[in-house]
């Protein structure tokens, strides 16, 4: 039939693309492999050191941020404390900047001219093994806290109400209801957030010290002595345990079907909990705000500690060294990357959510892989693959990155939202005499608007601050804001650093803040009678 | 009736190594309402699927009117669906929901008014500018019969449209259909694996199994002169346990 041709030929294009922006970039990398002595390499002692140093502070951290996030998460989804939208909100703020800056964070409080250890004349040095644990909990918090109370919210209270008639104590129905249900998804998490931290360099750079990590070596490797095998050969060992995550996710995914109607808790008086809750929430939430605080007095005094005078020196300094034109950089990015981004995981996620077919399949799949790579291997890779091409050192190339690093999760929820609207509905429209592209247009659209917008924040807010794939790929004409933290910290100009780390929270809190409005609005005008149609 | 409206000539369809359909021939006259009744899986929804246009087949012939049919798009072979689970448009009101369609094909003027009627008549005048999560099972499958009859098909498939609704609202919408029917001259196929619904409504029958058309008769005629043993069991003894626990209900209820 003439409409499954150019069904197929539509994912066939889309194949093409990722075959072109994902696999033979990472295939480059592997070649690149061919040169190095790889043996000699991974048996050498700094790899080993850093292996092992990544290994034992991943694991720690890991451990600490989901501890952390479970227990935030019960506390608010279990407790009758008030502010519980704004503590959530609080929570997640650390998402919003990168990774790079929760490092700075801890440097401007507790390095050695640190904020605090300064007001209370602490010894002893935050760079090392603690520093990145500290910043690495900080940056990975907030998804772990997100993944949980999610699952949380969601769980069904009637077992628990079903135990309390039986007269079941309190522990046994910990441990026969509330561990069995949380087994599957606290995996899910631990996996998920050893991966994010595994990869992450930001932190690391910032208070790593003698302390390096992979991702450090990696970065030091290829940006500062240029060598791109070696860096190919860290690179693939870093995608190992995001592949293992990705495998075991893709397993899983298809199993993992939550009972819908889930009786919602009703939260019984327990002033103890609460007030545990309102403790432990207001320490979390100071956590959060302290760095951010620190890094407005930073910005806004003169030179701190010495000369604590308002002053607009640090914010003009960081404009004269080109923090406007990067602001521009970035918000060019990170708008184009997100409206391509939005158009183009709708198109993959139409094809594969409502038109069957083995194409269909191969396509859903090969979405997902991007899930897979860390961004400082993915710009690598684009490195050693599109050097010497038209968009190599062009914006073009920063958005491309962009656009492949962070498209799985935007796919997701649009996939997830199509999937769910009745099967049948262009098929309705072929009886009707009305073209599928209408019925996208004035019936599948309409619906997925939520979702879409969504999606967008989640494109703007992550290009805006990220670092790892960028890193490698930008010139002095077309550097993001975001990496502008990196070399101002190497200039020793925290001050300028923390101004930028405020403006990127500041545009994105304005995007989240602009998505929440549009939702709000949204979820209020879907129950009430479209008065205009009549 | 009388008239052949739509004739079904050896229509076979493969999934892989899977024969839905089996050499399926059949008649259905003009004004008639002809239920298909089948367990799920037997190919009933394929066999629908196919007359619509929304599938094909690997052999066969539809001819409707003495035209053969089978390669032209659905929208040009006069036949309306209501689809399982009723497939409404969410984001549109009731009222847009039915105009939709016309609009789309020109004169929104004309097609305000036939909507407007076609509402009238299956009763939703007063939830015009509803959306359809604001209304009851019985009043979305209205809108769907609306939606339906907008385009004027002259064919209409109903693929199982009570399977979701209460024994109440199923027993009213009964009625209403086969009144629908009558008013608009309709042929009307209809889907099921009600048999009560089906010996209720129909004018014939047409019992499928496995891919393979069992037996096509009149609801006299299967209880009367049954095929053979299946029709006996998933069709006749069906019937006779539901009439059992009718007549042992009036008894109890003297």
């Amino acid at each position: 039939m003439k409409t499954s041709g150019k069904l197929t030929a539509v994912k066939g294009l889309l194949l093409i693309f990722f075959a072109v922006s994902v696999l033979l970039p990472l295939l480059r990398m592997l070649a690149r492999m061919t040169t190095v002595d790889i043996r000699g390499l991974l048996v050498s002692g700094p790899f080993l050191a850093a292996l092992k140093n990544s290994l034992v502070v991943t694991a720690v951290s890991t451990l600490i941020a989901v501890f952390l996030a479970t227990l935030l998460s019960w506390l608010l989804e279990r407790s009758r404390i008030r502010f519980k939208g704004l503590f959530a909100l609080l929570f997640t703020l650390p998402m919003l900047i990168p990774s790079i800056s929760h490092g700075m964070g801890l440097v401007v409080l507790f390095g050695a001219n640190g904020l605090v250890t300064g007001w209370f004349g602490l010894k002893g040095s935050i760079y090392g093994f603690w520093g990145i644990v500290a910043g690495s909990v900080m940056y990975s918090f907030p998804v772990a806290f997100l993944m949980l109370s999610d699952i949380l919210r969601y769980e069904d209270s009637s077992p628990y109400e079903a135990a309390d008639v039986m007269g079941i104590s309190r522990r046994h129905q910990f441990a026969s209801i509330t561990a069995p249900f949380l087994r599957r998804p606290m995996l899910s998490t631990l996996f998920a957030v050893f991966t994010l931290i595994i990869i992450d360099y930001g932190v690391p750079l910032m208070v790593g010290g003698q302390y390096k990590t992979l991702p450090v070596m990696m970065y030091q490797d290829v940006i500062g002595l240029l060598d791109f095998g070696k860096g190919s050969v860290i690179g693939l060992v870093l995608l190992t345990p995001a592949l293992v995550a990705f495998i075991l996710d893709v397993l899983n995914r298809d199993k993992l079907t939550l009972s819908f109607v889930a009786r919602p808790f009703r939260v019984r008086k327990n002033r103890l909990r609460d007030g545990l809750a309102y403790v432990t929430s207001g320490l979390v939430s100071l956590a959060v705000l302290l760095p951010i605080a620190a890094f407005l007095l930073l910005t806004l005094v003169k030179k701190y500690p010495s000369d604590m005078r308002l002053s607009m020196d640090n914010i003009s300094r960081a404009f004269n060294m080109g923090a406007g034109a990067n602001l521009g950089h970035s918000l060019v990015i990170a708008l184009v990357t997100s409206l391509t981004g939005v158009a183009l995981s709708f198109l993959v996620a139409y094809m594969t959510a409502r038109t069957p077919g083995k194409l269909s399949k191969i396509l859903h799949l090969v979405s997902l892989i991007s899930l897979a790579i860390p961004g400082i291997v993915l710009g690598l890779s684009y490195v050693l693959f599109f050097k010497g091409s038209l968009i190599y050192g062009s914006l073009a190339i920063l958005i491309l990155v962009n656009l492949v690093h962070f498209f799985a999760s935007p796919y997701l929820m649009i996939y997830n939202t199509l999937a769910k609207l009745n099967e049948h509905l262009e098929a309705v429209g072929q009886t009707l005499g009305v073209s599928r592209i209408s019925i996208i247009r004035d019936v599948i659209l309409p619906q997925a608007g939520g979702t879409l917008a969504e999606m967008f924040t989640y494109f703007f807010v992550n290009s805006m601050m990220t670092i790892s794939a960028v890193a490698f790929l930008a010139t002095a004409g077309t550097r993001p804001l975001s990496l502008m933290i990196t070399s101002f910290e190497a200039q020793m100009l925290l001050e300028c650093a923390a101004f930028i780390a405020l403006l990127i929270l500041t545009v994105n809190l304005l995007v989240k803040g602009l998505f929440t409005y549009y939702r709000s609005r949204k979820e209020r005008s879907a129950y009430e009678p479209d008065q205009a149609a009549v | 009736m009388g008239k052949n409206k739509l004739t079904v000539e050896k229509l076979s369809k493969q999934f892989g190594t899977n024969e839905v359909l089996q050499n399926i021939s059949f008649t259905v006259e003009e004004g008639e309402f002809l239920s298909i009744l089948g367990p799920s899986g037997c190919g009933k929804t394929t066999l629908l699927r196919i007359l619509l246009g929304l599938e094909t087949a690997e052999s066969g012939r539809i001819i409707k009117d003495g035209i053969d049919i089978a390669g032209l798009p659905p929208a040009q072979r006069g036949m309306g669906m209501v689809f399982q689970n009723y497939a409404l448009f969410e984001n549109m009101t009731v009222l847009g929901n039915v105009e939709y369609a016309l609009k789309k094909r020109g004169g929104s003027k004309k097609a305000r008014s036939t909507a407007l009627e076609l509402i009238e008549r299956v009763g939703l005048s007063g939830h015009l500018s509803k959306k359809p999560r604001q209304l009851s099972g019985g009043q979305q499958q209205r809108v769907a019969l609306a939606r339906t009859l907008a385009v004027n098909p002259d064919i209409i498939l109903l693929d199982e449209p009570m399977s979701a609704l209460d024994v109440e609202t199923r027993l009213a919408l009964r009625s209403e259909i086969l009144d629908l029917q009558k008013e608009f001259g309709s042929t009307i196929i209809y889907i099921t694996h009600d048999q009560e619904e089906a010996f209720a409504m129909s004018d014939r029958i047409m019992v499928m199994h496995e891919g393979v058309i069992q037996q096509i008769d009149s609801p006299h005629k299967l209880m009367d002169q049954p095929a053979n043993d299946y029709i006996r069991a998933f069709v006749i003894h069906n019937i006779q346990v539901k009439i059992d626990s009718l007549i042992r209900y009036s008894r109890e209820a003297k």
